[in-house]
């Protein structure tokens, strides 16, 4: 690919000069659609506004063309009150992908947008650096290609933590044999790009493809894909094992059983018996075996669990996966690619809101804490009823407003003995008193509570444990008052977080008060830098044709990329990584080399 | 050159004589078929965990290996073989007539090594017939392997005809000094025969060469078994338009070896030196040489189309096969062979038969290598060559090995059965020798062969 500097666009040159002959075979002025074509192209990049790019244009645009039709005109109008979204996202609403499409395309829309439009349509030939247009153009995935449903997930790269949770996940839950990885975690690195900033991780289930190559030359129809949901899956009482669908998968996600699995399906069945599921986890809703781990001489791979889709686990379970499931950050979403309602295509369409909807969830201070720091300040509530503490613990501020005399005895929720305690924790902690053996601070604890007599301790002693009491309530206080104070300065807090998703959920005023986030442009910068920018999507290996149904976000690995450890070995989760490993252990006269 | 005149006697001489060396060989080969099928058992009843496979990928290995390498060398020189022959039945090539129907034998053989691979290969063989045939009208549509096995069993069928109408004619007229013993053989395999029929037949035999030297290039070793790996983009070690020609070079190549090794056997086991005479050998030495040298020139297209500036994926892989010391072996052993058989043709007095059987078996073994290590090589650098675990590991354990023995001892035990039934050598090539191959009708001819006799 011949990514040159001077070509203003990402395909080159080549594709420049493609562009211009396509123009040159239109009515209309090449010099101003190639013009126009540049500053589109400045206008993907972010160095030019929708709306500035718009008026540059419009007068002659209006003589040559007679009407302004370019998407921009939204763009132009709407400027002000929305600020998301690129040249790139507006050409959408351009349907087309025939050579005859893009034509007719491109006298309508005018023809500078329309050489940023083509970048976004030349996806399927080009290799990931080529679509800098088309990477922020999620919705072009899952175009609805047939009604039916299509089972598939959308994995967000940039989320994943390399915890392996779902590989053993998997694991369990079709009790698959050592090295029998269906699901399959790597790192990898590029050979001489730059590995230290982004994540280059990925997350590898069957792709479940539309146009399954290793449906496509199995001999026997084992390999098939479900009419009702689109999985592609192995009948075991049909397949011979000839492993052919191994070798024409691209991706390397078919796993043979060599040998006899260590699971019986006797106990697979107890399992599922003991679960209460509604079948045996192993036949599927049309009585044939597609599911968990496949018996001694069959191939097996990623199932996207029929038995979960079929309902056989219960209303809950179905439209989940157990690499879904078990996943803490959820990167992984499971669902149909064909809806655009479904979890997958709902993540795509808004990737940043999504990401940091599920990372704001259950952190603090959001929304409500930071309203309640400010009815503190404003005397509207009592330190003690607070919810939310930045710095301070209930029963220490409990225990040091009793010493003050602010609580009275009857107003203590502390027994004794706690209280006695909790004060010895507040003392102890001091620097002053880091010297006092444990005895001397039960009498100090006692004077404060008033169960002792002054005398009994040195009174330089008592005039730091009352500092310390002190202490308590003054950080409490300026706890509250430093939540209020990040909160006005701006910084990036849950609370900002969630006003941010509020505020582009079409709320009217999400904010607590009017120094949080009050206007839409700042809320996307927000979400963006909580939850990472919108990174580009991709499909694995996408010109092989096999039309897989993974959608990632992140990083797509080159072609050199290669594996690296990652932060869990496959070890720690007491799986086994290498499945030859355990394999060669079998094989007779094990010769310990390689051809 | 001898100047024995070879008779009917002459070709009848295997058929009627046995001796301690053939007891030997018979013992032998079938020991060696007899070690493997223990072996198949033990697989069949430990599971394919047993050979040095695994799951490529994460599994760090090759799926397939030795068996399917072993499985298209077989196919290869089966495929050679009814090549051979219908071309020398087609351009009336009648130096070769002599040893045309140890060609079809090979075929016959070759062909049943092959198939016995496909079973051994496979996790469960015992579904064969019920899940291949039960679903053969919707994967007959796409799959490479369904392909493969249609053409494999269409041409066991095919030439099997044509063995069976050649012999017809020889059975007949040699009948009375065939054994009596194997009778019920003979009454089935001349059912129905009429004198008529030798026209028919000879006609049927011509079209059915025409028909396989046409198909060759697509059917056989020039297009199906290819296109097995050819046509996976995943594997640019296979995904090429050149497989086809390649494969078909090697096919040829292996055979042609085949039939010198054979012919050579029963030339020293028979004493027939004026029937398969040197001028023979040193004919199929030269197409031998032929074909060798358009071998070489294929992998160099691949060589340099996959190394100059090609893709990644395809570079990784060429470049990945051409440092292999097997691959480079392998060219060196046809190489070698190939320069051989020029200076012997410059000079004729490098050429002996002994010479003649070690090119054979160095090319044979060159095309073996190379088969295995094409398959194994694929695997090795696909295009998502990402996992730690790939490039894999993989040697042939044991058993794999021991299938090589086990079928060529099986290849060995057909033609030793074949010979002890039928004559391996055509009457219509000893008439041929013999110079009575009138230029009148064949029928003629052969009529007054027989009245002679009779
Ligand atoms: S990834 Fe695609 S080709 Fe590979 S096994 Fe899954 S469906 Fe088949
Ligand atoms: S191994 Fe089974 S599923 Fe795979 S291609 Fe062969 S018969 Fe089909």
């Amino acid at each position: 690919m011949s990514t040159d500097d001077e070509s203003f666009h990402p395909l080159g040159n080549e594709w420049e000069g493609e562009l211009e002959e396509m123009l040159d075979d239109t009515e209309y002025d090449s010099d101003l659609g190639m013009k126009m074509a540049q500053d589109a192209m400045r206008v993907t990049k972010g160095e030019l506004s929708e709306a500035e790019f718009h008026e540059m244009y419009h007068d002659d645009v209006m003589e040559e063309f007679g009407v302004d039709d370019r998407p921009t005109e939204a763009a132009y109008e709407q400027a002000q009150e929305e600020q998301k979204g690129t040249a790139t996202r507006m050409l959408e609403a351009f349907e087309g992908d025939g050579e005859e499409s893009r034509r007719e395309t491109m006298k309508k829309m005018g023809v500078g947008a329309a050489a940023v439009g083509l970048g976004a349509w030349g996806t399927v030939d080009d290799g990931p650096e080529a679509n800098l247009a088309a990477a922020d153009d999620h919705s072009s995935y899952g175009k609805v290609e047939n009604d039916g449903t299509q089972l598939g997930m959308v994995i967000d790269l940039e989320r994943c933590d390399g915890c392996l949770s779902c590989v053993a996940a998997c694991q369990e839950e079709n009790q698959t044999d050592q090295g029998v990885n269906w699901m399959y975690v790597l790192d990898y690195e590029e050979p001489d790009g730059d590995n230290s900033g982004s994540r280059n991780r990925l997350v590898r289930p069957c792709q479940h493809c539309t146009d399954a190559p290793c449906e496509k030359v199995c001999p026997t129809t084992a390999r098939h894909t479900r009419d009702k949901d689109g999985l592609v899956l192995t009948d075991y009482d049909v397949c011979i094992g000839c492993r052919y669908c191994q070798v024409a998968c691209p991706y390397g996600v078919n796993y043979f059983q060599w040998d006899e699995p260590s699971v019986s399906t006797d106990e697979i069945k107890q399992t599922a018996d003991d679960m209460g599921m509604d079948g045996d986890h192993m036949t599927d809703h049309r009585d044939r075996w597609v599911d968990s781990r496949a018996p001694r001489g069959v191939m097996s791979k990623c199932t996207m669990c029929p038995t979960r889709q079929d309902g056989h686990m219960g209303d809950e379970k179905v439209g989940t996966t157990a690499c879904e499931d078990a996943c803490p950050p959820e990167a992984i979403n499971f669902g149909d690619m064909n809806d655009p309602e479904s979890k997958p295509q709902q993540y795509l369409t808004n990737v940043v809101q999504t990401r940091a909807e599920r990372m704001v969830d259950g952190q603090s201070p959001n929304r409500e804490n930071v309203q309640e720091s400010y009815n503190f300040l404003e005397g509207d509530v009592e330190l003690l009823e607070m919810e939310y503490l930045e710095d301070g613990d209930h029963d220490e501020i409990q225990a040091a407003l009793f010493i003050q005399g602010e609580l009275a005895e009857s107003e203590l929720t502390l027994e004794d003995e706690e209280l006695r305690e909790v004060v010895i924790d507040i003392i102890g902690d001091a620097d002053a008193l880091a010297e006092l053996e444990d005895e001397e601070l039960g009498t100090l604890a006692d004077v404060l509570l008033g169960d002792a007599s002054e005398g009994d301790v040195d009174s330089d002693d008592l005039d730091a444990a009352n500092t310390a009491i002190d202490a308590v309530i003054t950080d409490a206080e300026e706890g509250v008052q430093a939540v209020v104070d990040r909160y006005e300065s701006r910084e990036i807090t849950p609370a900002e977080v969630e006003e941010s998703l509020a505020l582009l959920d079409g709320e009217e005023e999400p904010w607590v008060s009017e120094a949080g986030i009050t206007d839409e442009g700042s809320a996307q910068n927000v979400l963006e830098a909580y939850a990472g920018g919108e990174a580009s999507t991709f499909k694995l290996l996408e010109d092989v044709g096999t039309n897989p149904n993974v959608t990632y976000i992140g990083n797509e690995p080159g072609p050199e990329a290669e594996q690296v450890e990652g932060p869990v070995a496959y070890s720690d989760i007491g799986g086994t990584d290498n499945r030859k490993d355990v394999l060669d252990e079998k094989t007779v006269g094990d010769a310990g080399v390689s051809l | 050159m001898s100047t024995k005149t070879p008779s009917e006697a002459d070709i009848l001489r295997p058929v009627n004589n046995v001796s301690k060396k053939y007891f030997m060989l018979f013992g032998a080969a079938a020991l060696a078929l007899g070690a493997f099928l223990v072996a198949w058992m033990y697989q069949l009843a430990n599971g394919m965990a047993v050979t040095g496979l695994s799951d490529w990928g994460s599994g760090g290995g090759v799926t397939w290996g030795l068996y399917i390498g072993a499985f298209i060398w077989w196919v290869g020189i089966a495929h050679g073989g009814i090549i051979l022959s219908a071309a020398v039945r087609l351009l009336d090539m009648d130096r070769y007539m002599p040893v045309a129907r140890l060609a079809e034998l090979l075929t016959i053989a070759g062909l049943s090594a092959a198939g016995f691979y496909i079973l051994v290969h496979m996790g469960r063989p015992d579904r064969m017939v019920t899940s291949v045939l039960g679903h053969y009208h919707i994967t007959v549509n796409n799959s490479p392997l369904v392909w493969d096995v249609t053409v494999i069993t269409a041409y066991f069928v095919l030439t099997a005809t044509y063995l069976a109408l050649t012999l017809r004619y020889d059975i007949t007229r040699l009948r009375d000094q065939l054994p009596d013993h194997f009778e019920p053989f003979y009454k089935v395999m001349t059912l129905g025969y009429t004198k008529d029929e030798d026209e028919v037949v000879e006609r049927m035999v011509w079209w059915l060469a025409l028909a396989i030297i046409i198909m060759a290039p697509l059917l056989l070793h020039g297009g199906v078994i290819p296109w097995l790996f050819a046509v996976l983009p995943g594997m640019p070690g296979w995904f090429s338009a050149v497989q086809g020609p390649q494969f078909l070079t090697i096919a040829l190549t292996s055979a042609i070896s085949g039939v010198i090794i054979v012919a050579a056997a029963f030339r020293r086991a028979y004493d027939w030196d004026h029937i398969m005479t040197d001028d023979v050998f040193r004919g199929l030495l030269l197409w031998l040489g032929f074909f060798s040298l358009l071998f070489l020139w294929l992998q160099l297209q691949q060589n340099v189309v996959g190394l100059f500036k090609a893709p990644v994926n395809v570079g990784v892989a060429q470049q990945a096969t051409l440092a292999h010391p097997l691959y480079q072996l392998s060219m060196g052993l046809v190489f070698l062979t190939l320069a051989f058989i020029f200076a012997q043709t410059i000079r004729p007095s490098l050429f002996s038969r002994t010479r003649a059987i070690v090119a054979a078996f160095a090319v044979l073994t060159g095309t073996l290598i190379e088969k295995i290590l094409f398959v194994v090589e694929g695997f090795f650098h696909p295009t998502f060559e990402i996992y730690a675990a790939t490039p894999g590991e993989y040697f042939p354990s044991a058993i794999e090995w021991l299938s090589l023995v086990g079928t060529t001892g099986l290849v060995v035990l057909i033609f030793l059965v074949v010979s002890k039934l039928v004559p391996v050598v055509e009457l219509h090539a000893v008439e041929h020798l013999r110079g009575d191959h009138g230029h009148g009708h064949d029928t003629d001819e052969s009529e007054t062969t027989k009245e002679v006799k009779a």
